[in-house]
């Protein structure tokens, strides 16, 4: 029990050596294709529907955030 | 042109209150682990996306030293923004563990990773939801 549980505090220790170091527009990329991927396997049961939609919510995930970061791109100093 | 026609069989009672005990289950079952929900109904693409989905965001976010709210919240974001990180299950604690520094939002970093904390949870919510309307018969 005991070394089972130091098992995983040390992957744990391991994971979170691992460094995320992201830049925004990284973080965004990856925000989307995560949620887009989930909400389609969740939401349609064909794998066609379910390509076609998770392409439309990560172009649409992409342009709203891209297009509101311009959008308050005059207002930012 | 023959109309189909679907017949509804007839659930008995205790039927019903099983398969809606089991529901419970796999409902509960889906918060605490991501996607056990669904690996109960034997969904397994599912139930590896949504695993991999709360597993990814949350260990983006923690890596971002995003906030992960605790029970002792000043106001009522603080209580919502709890909720929300609780929606992750024992992904929760994971996150407690990858966070050795703590949270750092003095930095945009540490804000967005806030949010991916807060959606990994929200995201699980949704999952256990529709692994328990799926239990129920209702949709898959």
């Amino acid at each position: 029990m005991t070394s089972s549980t130091s098992a995983v505090s040390a992957t744990l220790a391991l994971i979170a050596l691992i460094a995320v170091k992201l830049s925004h527009l990284q973080a965004l990329v990856i925000f989307a294709l995560v949620i887009s991927v989930a909400f389609g396997f969740l939401g349609r049961r064909q794998p066609k529907e379910r390509v076609k939609y998770i392409l439309w919510t990560l172009l649409l995930f992409l342009l709203v955030g891209v297009g509101i970061g311009w959008a308050m791109y005059p207002f930012s100093r | 042109m023959a109309e189909e026609t679907t017949v509804q069989e007839p659930v008995s009672q205790p039927q019903n209150s099983r398969r809606e005990a089991l529901a419970l289950v796999v409902g509960l079952g889906g918060w605490l682990v991501p996607g056990l929900g669904h690996a109960l109904l034997k969904m397994w693409g599912r139930a590896v996306i949504c695993f991999l989905t709360v597993g990814v965001l949350v260990w983006v976010g923690a890596g971002m030293r995003g906030n992960l709210f605790t029970s002792r919240g000043n106001d009522a974001f603080d209580s919502l923004g709890y909720i929300a990180d609780l929606g992750t299950g024992g992904f929760y604690w994971v996150a407690r563990s990858l966070e050795t520094n703590g949270p750092d939002v003095s930095r945009a970093d540490g804000d967005y990773g806030t949010r991916f904390l807060a959606t990994a949870g929200v995201f699980n919510l949704l999952a256990a939801l529709h692994a328990y309307e799926a239990a129920r018969g209702r949709k898959a």
